[in-house]
């Protein structure tokens, strides 16, 4: 085993002894699983670079030096041939993607076979801090390992194989690459959305730019940040772009298409085939967040007269990239929806059935203008792998597949975690999250920090300093309250709709607020008049008559957590009103934001009440 | 210059659209006021308390290499798509790179220690003990850094910062001898004392900090901004670093005409704010401290993230905030180890606030010139910009710098280790 780091720089030396240089690079064959060392680059007197054949002039080669078969004056030299790979230039220290770990990586080191044999392979890439570690020195890696052999952790090494890397700053899709070579391009669409994700913007582009049309359509429709795909979809050229779009479900096409500039839109929805174009247009025709957004056009359907043959006949026809069909639709004569038949109901019965005979014909479907989320859950709650879009006349516009219907749930889900006040990334337990939402739960302590010190500026001068946090005391309970009016309103929001009948009307809900505000308030109010008279009576003679003006200060406090309380529920119709509109515009609302604004505005109306009382 | 006729793309567009100038501007602005923090105003108050106006020239021409340092970054950016880190690593490979990112380590880290230190001193006018507000702060930066949030509270933090501004109001009205100051900014004067010379040496330190260049180029790389993008990043260059001198030009302004003559030794926060007294009475140290608080905070939220970027990406680890502690462990752990250290060395129980500042300044110029040299080195190699390569001007001002930095750092540690 001999690693490239342990080569470069030694001395070549000719058959007669004399040096000639020193290594600088190999080249290696692409076409192989583990690809042959084919050229020996090397730095020639004067500083020249001079790249000679392996095979034919090195004779011996170790840690130390290299030998050549012949004298200086007998080498020939030899070009780079497009099917090369140089190691330093082209992998070493650069940034590959190992397509079976799905990661994007630095190379450190890189692995080539035995000394002994006559063949110089390269076994892989080595991306693990043992590669670091021996390029600092190979005393380091050395003194690492019988470290982590006494503490009982070996260090293996992480070598990547030459058929799992993915050389992303050069373009080898027109090198003719060995059949077992796994790219990018051979990935899941995913995961290629994935990986491109964790790259410099500008790698992106590059990477992106080197899929075939495909792959491209696939892993666009798979990038969760729309403007990134906006932008990579930026860089391509035009026929490029339309070619992909073309490629797309209309319905990915679409969400994209609505992420451009209306010039760049229309430029390539006009180079897009006249089919494609009509497609995306009619779904762009609707509202953002309707079915219609998200259907496709793409349905497989017949008339209900035919056969379970001339079915399988219409299957067979589709072009290979047609959205999946898991079922056959039928209409009438005049177009309209009638049946629906399974792929399974249509493999198993007799090619000469009618389909009529095997239709279901009590069918679940959407209008266009319904909203996305009714749509998912209509699918999850029927248990459909699709659903058929019809319009006012019953004629079938498209269906909405469970995937798209996934992703609004997911989308909806995490949407309503942040009016929650919570996050949607649940994944990352670590402690920075759990701090976090610690921080968020008790913001109150922060915010009544901040209303001590508003008090003082406002009535410190009059009741003194012991008077000041008497007064702040029931400020906590009101800030507690406000808090909660948020999650009152919040819950009230997830849970109604303001197009559903059954839901509560906005007036409905501003009587109750109040209602609840005024009996809350009512009851902070009574609680504190009933410990300011418990401390005050003289049943209680802990508490000297010198504390006059404390209970003054509480009885004020009270009136203005009281006063506070019955605001912090007589605007959450507003609160309300705020959230809907967000909602209607899709903009998301945090509901952290909210709970501050709302603990804020109940620290100014306190103040303003104590203010009030002592003026 | 010769730079403008190599370059058809710059030609070809002959007007720039105001709508992309106003986009590009920004990240110059930032690096400007948070250069403004810490140890920017513990630098420049000291150098106008202890020498008069005799560090004012000094301005113009940190100004300028500032421009021709960021510059070349930014262009680097443009040209390749490529962090500073990364390119050094692919071009000079894993031992070099080591050494960059161990001085990037240690200048970064140093600088987070002073703009804790700044932080702790500014609330101090505020009477908060140390052991309250460092804890408490770095809390927060953590938190802030951690989940990538800071960007949110950026602008409040930026607006609070400019605080700073007045400082050319408070310089205005103590009205200075304009001519007297004017000659000093043009006349270059140098006392070889090593108090002089470290003084310098801070100066650089904060007016081209190291973190700064890999700001500016990460900045670009993240915003994708191509080789025709150039001259948009060259007007946010500029103007950021022309903003940043303006400010420290009137603070030793201010200083050097409030504290000199009184004979006042900035040794402490409320020193540096009492030169703001003529202007808003006494108000000052309020104003002062919460300026100060906003742009060391503002520098502290940006630094350690920087600086683990920087690594991990020489290095090939994961990073970025959206990555947790189990797909990232090092990019967090760099994170976490840079703000504990930097928290913990300032609550150490009766070490000198403004000491810490201007030493942490004194280190970053020491260490520049490393890692200017391996910028400089990339930006003139052709293989690797094209027909943007570092112009020979350029060239030799960067190694200008390199030199000048390396040889006062020299005489300064002679002079220090002589006793004079």
């Amino acid at each position: 085993m001999i690693y490239l780091s342990q080569l470069l720089g030694n001395p070549v030396l000719d058959a007669d002894g004399e040096k000639v240089g020193t290594v600088s690079d190999l080249g290696i064959a692409t076409g192989e699983v583990f690809p042959r060392i084919t050229s020996l680059a090397f730095m020639g007197p004067g500083r020249t670079p001079i790249m000679i054949s392996w095979r034919k002039f090195v004779d011996t080669y170790d840690e130390n030096e290299v030998h050549l078969k012949v004298i200086a004056t007998d080498l020939r030299f030899s070009y780079l041939q497009p099917d090369e790979v140089l190691l330093a230039r082209d992998i070493l220290n650069k940034q590959i993607v190992d397509t079976h770990g799905m990661r994007v990586v630095r190379v450190n080191d890189l692995k080539l076979s035995d000394t002994s044999s006559t063949q110089l392979r390269l076994l892989g890439a080595e991306v693990g801090a043992r590669g670091l570690l021996r390029s600092l020195h190979p005393a380091l890696e050395r003194v690492a390992l019988r470290l982590a052999r006494t503490f009982g952790h070996p260090m293996p090494e992480k070598i990547i194989a030459w058929s799992y890397m993915d050389l992303v700053e050069r373009d080898l899709s027109n090198v003719k690459l060995s059949v077992s070579h796994k790219t990018l391009d051979d990935m899941h669409p995913a995961d290629i959305a994935d990986i491109i994700e964790r790259l410099d913007p500008r790698l992106r582009g590059q990477v992106f730019a080197q899929l075939d049309d495909e792959q491209r359509a696939g892993a666009m429709a798979e990038f969760d940040d729309d403007a990134m795909a906006a932008e990579l979809m930026g860089n391509l050229t035009e026929t490029d772009a339309s070619r992909m779009l073309s490629e797309m479900d209309p319905d990915d096409a679409a969400e994209l298409v609505s992420e451009l500039d209306y010039d760049k839109a229309e430029k390539l929805l006009r180079l897009m085939g006249v089919q494609e174009q009509r497609a995306i247009r009619q779904l762009l025709g609707y509202r953002e967040n309707t079915a219609g957004r998200i259907m496709t056009s793409e349905v497989a359907s017949i008339g209900e007269d035919a056969t379970v043959a001339d079915a399988v006949a219409l299957l067979r026809g589709l072009d290979e990239d047609f959205e999946s069909v898991r079922y056959v639709y039928l209409t009438d004569e005049d177009g309209k929806l009638s049946g629906v038949v399974t792929l399974n109901a249509l493999i198993v019965a007799p090619a000469e059935t009618l389909l009529s005979e095997l239709a279901t014909e009590d069918l679940v479907t959407a209008s266009p203008e319904d909203d996305q989320e009714d749509v998912a859950e209509n699918i999850a709650k029927y248990n459909l792998l699709a659903m058929p879009v019809v319009n006012d006349e019953g004629r079938l516009l498209g269906i909405v597949t469970v995937d798209d219907a996934l992703d609004v749930l997911e989308e909806e889900h995490a949407e309503d975690l942040r009016v929650a006040g919570g996050t949607a990334e649940g994944d990352d337990s670590g402690h920075a999250s759990a701090l976090i939402w610690l921080v968020r739960r008790n913001a109150w302590v922060a915010l009544w920090a901040l209303g001590v010190l508003a008090l003082v500026l406002v009535v410190g001068a009059q009741v003194g300093l012991a008077g000041t946090l008497a007064v702040a005391i029931p400020l906590a309970v009101a800030l507690v309250l406000a808090d909660d009016s948020v999650s009152y309103v919040t819950n009230f929001f997830l849970e109604n709709d303001p197009d559903d009948e059954d839901s509560p009307s906005m007036i409905g809900f501003t009587f109750r607020s109040i209602g609840i505000g005024a009996v809350l308030a009512a009851l902070v109010a009574l609680i504190m008049l009933a410990l300011e008279s418990i401390i005050a009576s003289p049943a209680v003679p802990s508490v000297t008559a010198s504390l006059d003006g404390l209970a003054a200060a509480l009885t004020a406090g009270g009136a203005g957590a009281a006063a506070s309380t019955f605001f912090s529920f007589a605007v959450t119709p507003i609160y309300l009103a705020i959230l809907r509109h967000r909602d209607a515009n899709n903009k998301e609302t945090s509901g952290f934001t909210l709970s501050l604004v709302a603990m804020l505005v109940a620290v100014a109306v306190f103040s303003l009440t104590v203010l009030g009382l002592f003026a | 210059m010769t730079r403008k006729d190599d370059e058809p793309s710059s030609t070809r567009r002959t007007h720039l659209e105001p709508r992309l100038i106003l986009a590009a501007m920004g990240p110059g602005m930032v690096a400007a006021l948070a250069g403004a923090d810490a140890g920017g105003v513990a630098t420049y108050s000291n150098a106008g308390a202890l020498f008069g106006f005799n560090q004012l020239w000094t301005v113009p021409v940190m100004c300028f290499l500032l421009i021709v340092a960021q510059e070349t970054a930014a262009r680097m950016g443009c040209v390749t798509g490529k962090g500073l880190a990364s390119l050094i690593r692919e071009q000079f490979g894993v031992r070099l790179s080591a050494l960059a990112m161990t001085a990037l380590l240690i200048s970064n880290t140093t600088v987070t220690l002073s703009e804790f230190a700044g932080i702790a001193s500014a609330l101090a006018l505020f009477g908060v003990p140390v052991y309250v507000s460092v804890p408490v702060a770095a809390l927060a930066i953590w938190l802030l850094t951690m989940s990538g949030s800071y960007r949110r509270i950026e602008k409040v933090l930026l607006a609070i910062a400019c605080v700073f501004v007045t400082y050319i109001v408070a310089g205005v009205m103590v009205s200075p001898n304009w001519g007297d100051a004017l000659m000093h900014t043009v006349v270059p004067h140098v006392d070889a004392t090593p108090q002089y010379l470290s003084l310098l040496v801070a100066s650089v330190g904060t007016a081209i900090a190291p973190w700064m260049l890999f700001l500016a180029q990460s900045n670009v790389v993240e915003k994708n901004a191509h080789a025709e993008d150039l001259p948009y990043q060259r007007i946010d260059t500029v103007t950021g670093a022309v903003a940043a001198s303006v400010i420290s030009w009137f603070i030793i302004l201010t200083t050097g005409a409030v504290l000199h003559p009184a004979g006042i030794a900035v040794s402490g926060a409320e020193d540096a704010a009492a030169a703001l007294a003529p202007l808003v009475g006494d108000y000052a140290e309020a104003l002062f401290g919460a300026g100060l608080t906003g742009a060391s905070f503002l520098a502290a939220c940006v630094l350690p993230g920087i600086t683990s970027s920087a690594v991990c990406e020489a290095f090939g680890w994961e990073r970025g905030a959206d990555r947790s502690w189990s797909e990232a462990p090092v990019y967090r752990g760099i994170i976490t180890a840079v703000i504990v250290v930097s928290a913990a060395v300032v609550m150490i129980p009766g070490i000198n606030l403004f000491g810490i500042m201007m030493i942490a300044q004194v280190i970053n110029g020491v260490l520049l010139p490393v890692l200017l040299v391996f910028m400089v080195l990339i930006a003139s190699d052709k293989h690797v910009m094209g027909r943007h390569v570092n112009s020979r001007v350029w060239n030799a001002l960067t190694w200008f710098t390199i030199v000048a930095v390396t040889v006062l750092t020299i005489i300064m540690f002679v002079m220090q280790a002589l006793g004079v």
